[in-house]
């Protein structure tokens, strides 16, 4: 498949996860769009789910390219790779440049293509955070190389929050946190780091969720309700202390409103039971009571989960678990340190996605605009996804001999 | 063995991550088994009432029969134009982005596109308030159905309005249901809309069944009408989301077999999408049509009362007494059984007025006739002479020797009230006295006989009390109790009753049950209205509840031999040259009869009126039929209810020879 290596080079395994996940997304994307005549009269090669299989083979293109080459020399150019993203995320966050979709800049037109620096940004914060701490451990309890690393995740953090896309930002933590605790990072930094961003976290969600309205942080009002959402918080108690009945009234509307994704993706889900309805049998999307602007992305989880009930969710959790233990199996076999971190944070990084994405379906995560690698559907999201599998594969045809 | 193979290998860091790796993929499979195989009755719940409007579909109603199966109520199909706004969901979007209003403004290139100087135009969208989009959703709506019933009304050739609220309202509340624009079409309109509708224009056709009595007013009142009523009846699934129209009876038969006649409700479930529209539908129950009622009424019989009551001229002077409007009322009986063979009151209403909601105009006129009033049921009238054989009969079982005579001055004083007798002065025996309709005669025998006797046989006849007859049209009648007559009670106020006057009230099937009593002998039948209910379904015709024939409610215990001294005088009646039942006589048949003329007083015992009767049954060698004619404000018995009686006997002749006639063919064949 991947031609100038070995195939037993390979971890076929692996491979075969992801095959398979390639195979239910594209079927899914074709249930969630394919649901009324308007979208089966397009051309076959404007529909969603040609082009989301015309993503994979380009995924999968840009996997093999990126086994060609030893991961030392793609690490050696992280660093360029990480400094133009950050043009990049500064760019979209530019009018004219950035184009605004659903209140947030989060893409950059290029024609054929929606461009989402922030899906790349991941990988080049991963590859370059890998290249920062495979220095030897001794570095690593300089406060200052400490200091530098967090920078290094932080940076994009921030941009990527202003765009505004909190979850792909949040997706950054875990994924540096763990590289760090792999690399060795002391625990004692480690510790403080966990121990203020926790803090930091509860003050903020406390503020947010249970303080009256004028003590709370400055924030985006949808984000906000979505969290007093999450929280199970009922906006009227935060309304301004005239208020009138009729303002009351409107404000439950508008929680209806903001909650109504939510409900409805729970709906999907819980309504598939054990067995599902059956491909293309969802009611839940045809019916259009999951918003069509999102059941192929975001929320492809529940048009599958509603189609094909707990048995189908357990198969996409048992595919996504054979891709993150045999990426954590090719960290522990890596060669050196930089494949070990590489391999671990982009594992992190799927596992990050995959948690929040499947647990905002099922309402243990809040709402976040995070798709599921290699089901929802997306150019960038599958494109990286890919590529972030092309580095573990990279790691694993370089590892260590036995 | 992925985790294992990890956790042997001597790394805390990435074991640490493998752990918090599988407990994160645990706690998702924790979180998905509870949605999805704990609570998953809770969200298909929520599923369905989020998706799923369930409608009422109410069943075909029975047919209501005659004895020999002719139709008095059926159903018609009625055609309603519909249109179907699920398949207009698109032209709606179509037409707000049509009209929603834009704003042009000039386009300036950005800076860097220095080859594209120059200004180009382009449109904006305006921001409208939310009241602003509504009222340009509504509008485009209201656009796009005026133009398909524009389109519609050019193929029926006729002009269509869509009434704005009506529309709105159906919007809100019945978003997936048809919308009708044309009820009830004429097969006129069924064809030229069944020609044109080669291209889909978003209308259809809608089947509803209506009500329909093919003979208008006949019957009438024994059929009652029905009222438009959706609700749930009891035992009945009573969550729809919407329902189609339904009825039930409010009177006569209609309302009495009301269970039997309307069958089960089914129910249908509409798909709907997010926006309320109709994606598809199921029917989770099909409606049971409803049970045919087959009544004991004979459609030639009750067609030769009606029409006697509308053309006999012996009720011209009643009609114009009463000021154009026949009040009258007439009970035709099977002696043997009870079975009701017609029953008609006038004036008359058409029950097919009712089937769709009466207007207020036609409501007026039937109550200010009062012809909702069954009255043969449902008034209480003094019987007047007919109430005479009752006397009699109490009398002759007293021990009154019939051959004895009473002499008649031409009027009797009970106590110091006089009271006239029309029968010639003279020698009455009981005969004579039955003939002559002779007060004197009974006002003596009847005191002689005492007031307990009587009330014990009338009581046996169950006057003052209901038939329970189950048409809720039905009055007590009066007759005094032995507790009344045993305080304040003069000879006068017997005297009264002996005539049929004073605290006596009867209804015409009151009469007509005990008319039939005397002549089977002394059986006194419930009256009966049903003989059967059976399915539907012509197959299935062995499944019918045929209901008891027959049910006995008293026998009067009298001697056979009186009977037959009444039941001879009663053929005197009409048959001997002298008798006031003259008029009702028919060649080949003997009929037993009794005339009446009852006077009405006011509380200041002035004469208002008249009720006029004439009671009887026939034949008499084997009595059969028992015919009750009550017309008021006729001038006598004899004349005004003689001939409409003459009329029925007629055709009873005539069914009677036509019958024996076939029977005769068929046993020689």
């Amino acid at each position: 498949m991947f031609e100038p290596a070995p195939k037993q080079n390979l971890d076929k395994l692996q491979l075969a996860a992801l095959v398979g996940l390639m195979i239910i997304g594209a079927a899914f994307v074709f249930s969630a769009t394919m649901v009324n005549e308007s979208a089966a009269v397009l051309p076959w090669y404007d529909q969603t789910w040609v082009r989301q299989i015309v993503w994979y083979v380009l995924g999968l293109g840009g996997a093999a390219a990126v086994c060609l080459v030893d991961y030392h020399t793609l690490a050696r150019w992280s660093f360029v790779v990480y400094w133009a993203m950050i043009i990049c995320l500064v760019a979209v966050l530019i009018p004219h440049i950035g184009s605004m979709r659903y209140g947030a800049r989060r893409w950059i037109d290029l024609a054929v293509f929606q461009f989402q620096p922030s899906e790349f940004a991941k990988l080049a914060f991963i590859m370059a955070g890998a290249n920062f701490l495979s220095r030897p451990v001794d570095e690593l309890r300089r406060p200052d190389v400490f200091w530098k690393a967090m920078g290094l995740m932080l940076l994009p953090f921030m941009l990527i929050m202003k765009e505004p896309d909190l979850g792909s930002a949040l997706v950054l933590l875990p994924t540096g946190l763990v590289m760090m605790l792999v690399a060795g990072t002391p625990r004692a930094y480690l510790f403080k780091l966990v121990g203020i961003v926790g803090l930091l976290a509860a003050i903020f969600v406390v503020d947010i969720v249970f303080l009256p309205a004028r003590f709370q942080l400055p924030m985006q009002e949808y984000q906000r309700n979505r969290l007093l959402n999450y929280f199970g918080r009922n906006y009227t108690d935060f309304a301004p202390p005239g208020a009138t009945p009729a303002d009351l009234q409107r404000l439950r509307q508008r929680q209806l409103d903001d909650a109504y994704n939510v409900r409805q993706a729970l709906i999907s889900v819980g309504s598939g039971g054990l067995m599902g309805k059956g491909w293309r049998q969802g009611t839940q999307n045809a019916l259009g009571y999951l918003p069509r602007a999102v059941a192929h992305n975001d929320f492809i989880f529940s048009v599958i989960a509603e189609e094909e009930g707990f048995v189908g969710s357990v198969i996409i959790l048992a595919l996504y678990a054979v891709v993150l233990f045999t990426g954590l199996r090719i960290a522990g076999q890596a060669r050196d340190r930089l494949g070990k971190l590489v391999a671990v944070g982009v594992v992190t990084l799927i596992f990050s996605h995959v948690f929040i994405n499947i647990g905002m379906n099922i309402r243990i995560m809040p709402v976040t605009g995070v798709p599921l690698p290699l089901l929802s559907y997306g150019g960038s999201s599958v494109l990286c996804s890919l590529i972030a599998v092309g580095l573990m594969q990279n790691i694993h045809i370089h590892r260590r001999g036995y | 063995m992925l985790v294992v193979d990890q956790l042997k290998k001597n790394e805390p860091q990435l074991r640490l991550v493998a752990v918090v790796l599988a407990a994160g993929l645990f706690i998702l499979f924790i979180g998905l088994w509870w949605v999805q195989v704990v609570s998953v009755h809770v969200y298909q719940s929520h599923l369905e009432t989020q998706s799923y409007r369930t409608v009422r579909l109410p069943a075909v109603r029975g047919k209501i029969l005659d004895r020999e199966g002719r139709v008095l109520a059926e159903n018609r199909p009625s055609y309603n134009l519909s249109i179907y706004l699920n398949d207009l969901s698109d032209r709606f979007k179509a037409e707000y982005k049509r009209i929603r209003p834009v704003k042009v403004t000039a386009k300036v290139a950005p800076f860097w596109e220095f080859w594209n100087r120059g200004k180009t135009w382009q449109t904006n969208r305006v921001r409208l308030s939310s009241s602003q989009i509504d009222a340009v959703e509504w509008q485009s709506r209201l656009d796009v159905v005026q133009q398909v019933v524009a389109d519609v009304s050019q193929k029926l050739e006729q002009p269509l309005k869509v009434d704005a609220a009506d529309f709105k309202r159906h919007y809100m509340t019945r978003l997936a249901l048809p919308f009708p624009v044309l009820k009830d079409m004429t097969p006129e309109q069924l064809a030229r809309f069944e020609e044109n509708t080669t291209n889909g224009v978003g209308a259809e056709l809608d089947l509803q069944s209506v009500r329909r009595y093919p003979l208008g007013t006949m019957a009438s009142h024994l059929l009652g009408y029905l009222r438009r009523d959706d609700r749930s009846y009891e035992g009945e699934d009573s969550s729809f989301s919407y329902r189609l129209p339904d009825y039930r009876g409010v009177l006569g038969i209609e309302y009495a077999y009301d269970n039997e006649l309307r069958g089960r409700a089914g129910a249908e479930s509409v798909l709907v999408n997010n926006l309320g529209y109709r994606q598809s539908e199921n029917i989770w129950t099909q409606p049971e049509p409803g049970q045919n009622v087959v009544l004991t009424l004979d459609l030639d019989l009750q067609q030769v009362v009606e029409n006697s009551l509308q053309s006999q001229s012996s009720v011209r002077i009643a009609r114009e007494r009463t000021g154009g409007v026949l009040n009258a009322a007439v009970v035709v009986m099977d002696v043997r059984n009870g079975s009701v063979l017609a029953m008609a009151s006038s004036p008359a209403y058409d029950p097919n007025d009712f089937a769709d909601g009466i207007s207020q105009a036609k409501w007026n006129q039937i109550q200010q006739m009062t012809a909702e009033k069954n009255r043969a049921t449902a008034e209480n009238y003094a019987p007047g002479s007919i109430f005479k054989p009752i006397v009699g009969l109490a009398a002759l079982e007293t021990g009154l020797n019939p051959n004895a005579y009473v002499d008649n001055p031409g009027y009797i004083y009970v106590g110091r009230r006089h009271i006239t007798d029309l029968a010639s002065p003279g020698k009455y025996n009981f005969r004579k006295a039955i003939m002559d309709s002779s007060n004197t005669y009974f006002i003596t025998v009847g005191l002689r006989a005492g007031i307990e006797n009587i009330l014990r046989l009338a009581e046996k006849f169950h006057f003052g009390e209901r038939c329970s007859i189950p048409t809720r049209q039905e009055t007590d009648g009066n007759l005094p109790t032995f507790s009344r007559v045993q305080q304040g009670w003069t000879d006068g106020d017997t005297a009264n009753v002996c005539i049929g006057q004073g605290e006596v009230a009867v209804t015409p099937l009151q009469m007509a049950v005990a008319y039939s009593a005397i002549a089977n002998g002394g059986t006194v039948f419930w009256p009966r209205f049903v003989l059967r209910i059976e399915s539907p379904d012509p197959m299935q015709s062995a499944t019918a509840t045929n209901l008891n024939t027959g049910l006995v409610r008293d026998r009067l215990g009298v001697s056979p031999r009186n009977l037959r001294v009444l039941r001879d005088a009663m053929l005197a009646e009409t048959e001997d040259p002298g008798g006031t039942g003259g008029l009702a006589r028919v060649p080949g048949l003997h009929i037993c009869g009794k005339t009446g003329t009852a006077e009405i007083m006011d509380t200041h015992n002035r004469k208002i009126g008249r009720t006029t009767w004439f009671a009887s049954f026939a034949p008499y060698e084997n009595p059969r039929y028992a015919v009750v004619v009550m017309v008021e404000n006729g001038t006598f018995g004899g004349p005004t209810c003689g001939p409409i009686a003459h009329d029925i006997y007629q055709e009873i002749l005539r069914k009677e020879t036509g019958g024996a006639a076939n029977a005769v063919a068929s046993t020689t064949n």
